[in-house]
């Protein structure tokens, strides 16, 4: 690997909060249309974050400082592992570290709301972890590797040879984003049920580096979404944002329900679409 | 004005609490945040927790149960942070200034910033008040450099 | 040193150790004893690993004496099955003892050339049974002092208990080199027979129960051993596991091996034979930190280990894979449900052993350097954590999950301990993780319709694993932000000494796993199947993907040192929870409630309780189990 394409990656890495946060404000401003709305400015998530790290510091455990980073801290090497073209099962499991940062996070302070987030977060976990690792394995059988770099050497659009297990990265794309119908945990900025759930006793600074990680985080899922159009790097985006897309159009249209449909609808759902995706492909002489 | 200030008047995380209101004041409050008025273009989001919220808009007196749970949801607000008193009730008590457990207006119990009169206020209202908070913001927000 | 010489001691010495701690039954004799057979034994370990390989036979005696001492170990077995009226042990040592007299006085036994061999295996599970089991028998001194402190004995039994407990350490070595059906049945059987002796050693009625339950499940292991003697010898007129693996593959010989296979479920705690290792949670933790976690358990797999290449291609081997993999996803969930530490840990072994067995099954290069990985690390791993689970239960008096919240404010050096133990049994960048990623990548790469089903298991089961493990975990961390004084931790030596080591060499091990499989898991494979992994140092490459293990690591420290920073630069006053403003003046999670009642705030486990009905899925499990051992015997004999 020479400088330039290395130096490429890291910057590619690091610059995957501010792609978050952009696409956040085109949450926010599409959700808002949507709803008949104006909505705010593109820049807003940003000056969200810049106004809860100048506020006065205030932790409702030792523990969340250095875990409210150690999200952040994470997303960024899963983020690294992509740009550097490396396996995608690591990025799946370095992930689940940053998630479990913030649920300790959340678990550390004696905090009912918290604490409910946080058991939550766990079952949004258990119910969207299996089914990427299975759309991973399902991406290795076709093109013979785990690695990013696999995939951009396969040469072939994997939407077309793997659509329906897309389908089923569309279902886990929704719980990550934590939008409706399983936004359980800790939903985005006006839905109250748990009052913040994971994120009930974070505030300040904590809280921005925890908002700045669940960007890098997004971001990071959509580089991998937009890899199913490796070919043409500009398609393999438009896959991506539309797939971003739909979870918007998603979230405007179903309430939150609750954990236990959650599990069954990603597990059923999900399962049931890569292992027919991959049977066909099977029976085609593909795989 | 530095990037914090300006962030800080872009943003407005808004925390509502109820102290013995008819409900007529918030019914307003949660007008203001609808569509129609869309108080989210300004950046302001009902944000349901002290700990993450800007302002606390607080409707109704402050009576003798309720000031310790509104004393307690201000303390758990991080600085910097603003109080609005919506409605004549949380300004002075209202047409229950004088009952036995009415403390009076939230001033008895919070330091307040704005007051918007009225029975029941009128979002436009709301948001006036707001625009106006902003500005003492804007005029508290300390200098850049510090903390 | 001379190979033999080191075996000698490895097998010769916890006898006469165990032997002394039985008879002088003093304490500052024990201290001395398991100091002494502990440092020997992973001395000696670590130069049979250096030394490399050997095969000889012992003189004439000892063979004399291994016969003898089997027959009496089964007349031992025979007088339990009475004492606990149990027809089962009965009726399975009868059906051992009948054939093996039958063997050795009619058809006057079979002649073994080399009746002990040691290669790459052996001197790896050497490793792990002797440096994790010295290390539990340094803690077991401490432990089963305050132990017997708790139940108020009046004299102390540990004579008997660290005579099992080291004696065990010498079966296992044993097990481990024997060549010879004869020789290797025993050590088995010793096994068995430390396991039901540790298991009621309290004396409880539960105690004797589950004892009996693990004894009769362990003869039918037995049983299988003895019969797979008679097959193997029908098949190929010798009883030496070297010839049976050499021999052309037959059909008698496969009916031999999935004997064999029957006998590593039931010590592996397979199903349907898992219920005797979390009925054996009664038992002191220094016998679940040794048997039920890093050693014991491991004979099945070493079993399985051993005759895996002679298997290959054999419908048998995919339904040890099978069943391996179903015990792993159904046991991973089934911990989800335990409040009970040790239930926990339990079942995670049960289900990583399960994981590993199919790993073993699945029989090709990639597969079998992941059941390596994954053997090597859990052991270390699993030994660290039921060792803390034990100090926190003696320190606290509880084994229930809800009294451990908040116990990194309480004690938080063994807290520690447990954190680090569970975050490097399922997260990133430590070993069993590194050992799962094999074991994902060796189950996408094996033909589709064995591959799916179990990707799919492996998928669901490591995600139940983080559940478990992060909810267990995080439970440690909840710190009240109350006014209390926090009391400083004072843990004992051997129990400093022992979760200290064991923790450093968990990390180190980790750190340097690309290492480990270069060097303790590749020579092993050498033999037998082709290099699937290869390991520039820093990374794991198994030709299609890579793991970079130096480049995580650093990765990992640098966020954790960068947020240490970034935490003590903004730093923030403790503030108390959101309690809807209700918090009461001066207790900080104490909330005001209805009539002015003062309630303070309570978090608890999460277990899906509804969701998992623990009754019904054992029944399930034991009928899988059923089913699957069923099959076992069926894809050979049609």
């Amino acid at each position: 690997m020479d400088a330039a394409s290395t130096i490429i990656s890291l910057v590619l890495a690091l610059a995957t909060p501010l792609m978050g946060g952009v696409l956040a404000g085109v949450d926010r401003k599409l959700t808002a249309r949507m709803q008949e709305r104006v909505g705010p400015p593109l820049l807003q998530p940003f000056y969200d974050v810049i106004k809860l790290w100048a506020k006065k510091p205030m932790i409702a455990s030792p523990l969340q400082p250095v875990l409210a980073f150690g999200y952040l801290g994470f997303a960024l090497v899963a983020a690294g592992i992509v740009t550097f073209r490396q396996d995608l099962l690591l990025v799946l499991f370095v992930t689940a570290l940053a998630d479990i940062c913030l649920t300790v996070a959340a678990l550390s302070a004696k905090s009912p709301y918290s604490y409910l987030g946080a058991r939550r977060e766990f079952l949004s976990m258990l119910s969207y972890e299996p089914v990427m690792l299975l759309a991973y394995v399902a991406v290795f059988m076709v093109t013979g590797s785990f690695m990013v770099q696999g995939v951009l050497d396969y040469g072939k659009p994997l939407l077309l040879v793997l659509p329906a297990a897309l389908v089923a990265l569309q279902l886990v794309l929704i719980v990550e984003m934590k939008k409706s119908p399983f936004d359980v945990s800790g939903s985005g900025h006006a839905h109250q049920e748990l009052v913040r759930g994971v994120y009930t006793e974070l505030s300040g600074y904590t809280m921005a580096l925890v908002e700045v990680g669940h960007w890098a985080k997004v971001a990071t899922t959509l580089m991998v979404l937009s890899l199913f159009w490796a070919p043409n790097p500009v398609i393999g985006a438009a896959v991506g944002l539309t797939m971003f897309f739909i979870s918007l159009v998603v979230d405007n249209s179903y309430p939150r329900l609750t954990w236990q449909r959650m599990l069954k609808t990603t597990w059923a759902l999900g399962f049931t679409l890569i292992v027919l995706n991959i049977a066909a492909l099977a029976a085609g002489g593909v795989i | 004005m530095s990037l914090v200030q300006k962030a800080r008047l872009k943003s407005l995380w808004v925390l509502h609490y109820d102290c013995g209101s008819c409900n007529g004041c918030d019914i307003e409050i949660l007008a203001a945040l609808t569509p129609k008025f869309d108080v989210e273009r300004f950046g302001i989001v009902n944000i349901g927790d002290p700990k993450q919220a800007d302002v606390l808009l607080v409707t109704g007196p402050a009576n003798r149960r309720n000031q310790r749970v509104l004393r307690n949801l201000y303390e758990q607000m991080p600085e910097p942070k603003l109080v609005i008193a919506v409605g004549t009730c949380a300004s002075t008590g209202g047409i229950f200034h004088n009952c036995p457990n009415v403390l009076g207006g939230v001033d008895k119990v919070v330091p307040v910033d704005v007051y918007i009169p009225g029975c029941a206020v009128r979002p436009e209202q709301i948001i006036d008040a707001v625009v106006l908070a902003l500005d003492k913001l804007a005029g508290k927000a300390p200098k850049e450099g510090e903390q | 040193m001379n190979p033999q010489t080191l075996v000698a001691v490895n097998v010769g010495l916890p006898a006469i150790a165990a032997l002394a701690s039985l008879v002088l039954n003093d304490k500052r004799m024990r201290i001395g004893i398991v100091s002494l057979t502990s440092i020997v034994l992973i001395v000696s370990s670590i130069l049979l690993y250096v030394g490399g390989g050997v095969e000889f036979s012992p003189a004439p005696v000892y063979g004399t004496a291994v016969l003898a001492l089997d027959f009496a170990l089964l007349a031992y077995f025979l007088y339990v099955g009475y004492r606990a009226r149990s027809p089962q042990v009965l009726g399975l040592t009868l059906l051992q003892l009948l054939p093996v007299a039958y063997f050795e006085f009619i058809v006057k036994g079979a002649h073994v050339e080399s009746v002990l061999v040691v290669d790459g295996l052996s001197t790896l599970l050497t490793l792990i049974i002797n440096i994790v089991g010295s290390v539990v028998l340094i803690y077991g001194l401490s432990y089963m002092d305050e132990h017997e402190h708790h139940l108020h004995l009046e004299s102390s039994r540990q004579g008997r208990f660290f005579f099992y407990m080291i004696l065990l350490l010498g079966a296992m070595n044993g097990l481990v080199y024997s060549n010879s059906l004869i020789w290797l049945y025993f050590f088995w059987e010793v096994t068995t027979l430390c396991c039901y002796e540790l298991i009621r050693h309290d004396g409880t009625e539960e105690a004797e129960r589950n004892a009996v339950t693990a004894l009769w499940m362990g003869l039918v292991g037995g049983v299988g051993f003895v019969a797979a003697m008679f097959v193997g010898y029908n098949a190929v007129h010798s009883i030496a596991l070297t010839e049976l693996m050499a021999a052309p593959q037959s059909q008698l010989l496969l009916i031999g091996f999935a004997l064999m296979a029957l006998a590593a479920f039931t010590k592996s705690a397979q199903f349907p034979f898992h219920s005797w290792l979390l009925g054996a949670m009664v038992a002191p933790t220094p016998v679940s930190a040794l048997l039920h976690s890093s050693t014991m358990v491991n004979a099945g797999v070493y079993m399985l280990l051993r005759i895996a290449p002679a298997i290959q291609g054999a419908s048998l081997t995919y339904v040890i894979a099978l069943g391996g993999a179903v015990t792993f996803v159904v046991t991973s969930f089934l911990a989800i449900r335990q409040s009970v530490s040790k239930r926990v840990l339990a079942y995670s072994t049960i289900g990583n052993l399960g994981l590993i067995i199919m790993c073993i099954g699945l029989n090709t290069g990639l597969s079998y350097s992941a059941a390596l990985t994954l053997l090597f690390f859990h052991s270390v791993a699993k030994g660290l954590l039921f060792m803390g689970a034990g100090v926190v239960e003696n320190k606290i008096g509880s084994r229930s999950i809800e009294d451990w919240e908040g116990l990194l404010g309480r004690m938080p050096l063994t807290s520690m301990v447990m954190i680090i133990g569970m975050v490097s049994m399922f997260l990133p960048p430590f070993g069993m993780l590194i050992g799962k990623w094999v074991a994902v990548d060796a189950v996408a790469s094996t033909p589709l319709l064995i591959g799916l089903p179990m990707v799919v298991m492996v998928a669901l089961g490591s995600a139940a694993t983080t559940f478990y493990y992060a909810k267990w975990l995080g439970f440690l961390t909840v710190l009240p932000n109350s006014l209390e004084k926090r009391k400083k931790e004072s843990l004992e030596a051997p129990y400093k000494l022992a979760l200290y080591t064991l923790l450093g060499l968990n990390i180190l091990v980790s750190i340097g796993a690309a290492l480990v499989v270069d060097d303790v898991v590749n020579p092993i494979l050498a033999a037998t199947y082709p290099q699937a992994v290869t390991t520039p140092g820093y990374a794991i490459d198994l030709g299609f993907t890579t793991f970079p293990v130096w480049p995580l690591w650093a990765a990992v420290l640098a966020v954790m040192l960068v947020g240490a920073s970034v935490a003590r630069s903004k730093g923030g006053a403790l503030s108390p929870p959101y309690l809807g403003g209700e918090n009461v003046a001066d207790k900080p999670v104490t909330f005001m409630t209805t009539a002015d009642s003062e309630v303070a705030a309570e978090v608890s486990g999460v277990y899906l309780v509804s969701q998992i009905d623990e009754g019904m899925i054992d029944r399930l499990a034991v009928g899988a189990g059923i089913l699957i051992m069923t099959l076992l015997f069926l894809v050979v004999i049609i």
